[in-house]
């Protein structure tokens, strides 16, 4: 049985990337003309809260099934840009880290609904690719792309998720 | 054989003189180390499982002890029993020590630190939580995971030094002594019996999912009481890899690549994944380190007049 203390402690650290998402997104105004895009911030945003709900149940204040919606409009929404930005600019431009995070916290609730998960091995695979994903930012992050704050938020869900993931197999 | 004189660490390891090649993005040796930080973060995440928290941690460790020589034994008893004491508290602590050594090799600043930690970390997990491997004990097999991840983790840590390259001899040298050791391991009497790898073969598959457990299964069975067959089999096999690296660039390269099949076919059929899916695995165990290691050995490609490419 994991100590919940561990649990809370994550989760702090998914609430410190969801405040940091949420200051961006709103500091970038994309209500205004000219503002800058925060596709970026707004989904660290919903899958840090959506972590948070996993990891500490207390705070779980959304339904399943609605961060499930969420997350596979979410996917989508990558799936598309993903499509749209190879085309235009090849495969460089693939939000890789994005679809990896949205499909591994999609598997993260559907998993959860049936325990035990009928496809532990998955919840392994992602949680080597998203740990591989982090390891991967940090380098670059090293070089100085891209920058800290959105290297370190993507090295924190990451992480978190492949612990969730780990802990939930 | 100087056109082999290449690459633990990507070829800047054997290579002689300072390496010039343009920073174009991480090299082969970057690469590696990635590879090797990655596999750091993974142990982290697996000990933080939640069986971690338990006694059965410490009592995994303290089973390690059995066989080995009382100066061996007893400070792994002390360490396992402590363990058990202070389950949640000592596992926090080394599940953070192995996702900071994960972090802190992937980020380059921190690389050396933390690549010269695990050292010393892998060193104190081999004696204190693999009991070497099993080395003195006269069980250690190398299709269940001899000489030890641990051990592993340091020799790649040691090939993967970013400053000055190893000296290719003693990094060849390293490698020998590795699979010879192996060679060795695989012909000794607990291993080399007729129904030895059958019997260990067949217990892999406790408490693995179904498909697993059919493969280990099968695989026992295909061996059946040969035994004796297989050992000198592995024991030649790992005995072709071991010169290997003393070969000319073509059969150099050929042994290599046995000797990644080798570290596959040991990982997936002699470890179960490492028992990964059975629950309960601090590390992924040799398999995927050997691989690793084989391909910190691959030869830098050497046309004539080339300068240093990967």
């Amino acid at each position: 049985m994991l100590p919940a203390w561990i649990l809370d402690a994550f989760a702090a650290v998914m609430l410190a990337v969801a405040a940091v998402s949420a200051a961006r997104a709103a500091a970038a105004r994309p209500w205004r003309r000219g503002g800058t895009a925060v596709g970026t911030d707004v989904a660290h945003l919903l899958m840090a809260i959506a972590m948070i709900g996993m990891l500490t149940g207390s705070l779980r204040a959304i339904p399943v099934v609605a961060w499930e919606s969420a997350l596979s409009v979410l996917m989508a929404w990558f799936v598309f840009r993903a499509g749209r930005d190879v085309r235009t600019r090849g495969l460089r431009a693939l939000p890789g880290a994005h679809l990896l995070h949205c499909a591994a916290m999609l598997y993260m609730f559907l998993a959860a609904a049936q325990q035990p998960s009928r496809y532990p091995a998955l919840a392994y695979a992602f949680a080597l690719a998203l740990a591989g994903y982090a390891v991967w930012d940090l380098d670059r992050l090293s070089a100085g792309r891209p920058s800290v704050v959105t290297a370190g938020c993507r090295t924190a869900m990451g992480v978190t998720m492949a612990f969730m993931l780990i802990a939930m197999a | 054989m100087s056109e082999i004189a290449v690459v633990a660490g990507g070829r800047a390891a054997w290579r002689d003189g300072p390496d010039t090649a343009p920073d174009t993005g991480p090299d082969t040796r970057r690469v590696l180390q990635l590879a090797l930080a990655g596999l750091w973060l993974l142990d982290a995440l697996l000990q933080y499982q939640p069986m971690m928290f338990s006694k059965a941690f410490g009592q995994t460790l303290a089973a390690t002890a059995d066989g080995n020589p009382g100066f061996i034994a007893r400070p792994i008893t002390w360490d396992a029993t402590l363990i058990q004491q202070h389950a949640v508290a000592l596992n926090v602590v080394f599940a953070t020590i192995q996702l900071l050594l994960g972090l802190g090799i992937a980020f380059r600043p921190t690389a050396r630190l933390a690549l010269a930690a695990s050292v010393a970390w892998s060193a104190g997990v081999w004696w204190f939580g693999e009991g070497l491997g099993g080395m003195l004990t006269g069980t250690a097999n190398p299709v269940t995971g001899a000489p030890g991840a641990a051990i592993l983790y340091a020799l790649l840590a040691v090939l993967l030094w970013p400053a000055r390259p190893a000296a290719a001899r003693a990094a060849r040298a390293l490698w020998l002594v590795l699979w010879l050791t192996l060679a060795w391991l695989a012909l000794q009497p607990a291993n080399r019996a007729p129904r030895a790898l059958h019997d260990t073969l067949a217990s892999m598959g406790s408490g693995e999912p179904g498909r697993v457990a059919v493969l280990e299964r099968d695989a026992a069975a295909v061996i059946g009481g040969h035994g004796l067959a297989a050992s000198i089999v592995l024991a030649a096999a790992f005995t072709l890899v071991a010169i290997g690296v003393y070969l000319p660039r073509p059969a150099a390269l050929s042994t290599l690549v046995l000797a990644v099949a080798i570290a596959v076919v040991i990982w997936v059929i002699g470890e179960a994944f490492g028992m990964i899916l059975a629950g309960g695995a601090t590390d992924p165990n040799s398999g995927p380190l050997l691989a690793l290691l084989a391909l910190a050995y691959w030869p830098a490609r050497t046309a004539p007049g080339e300068g240093r490419r990967s």
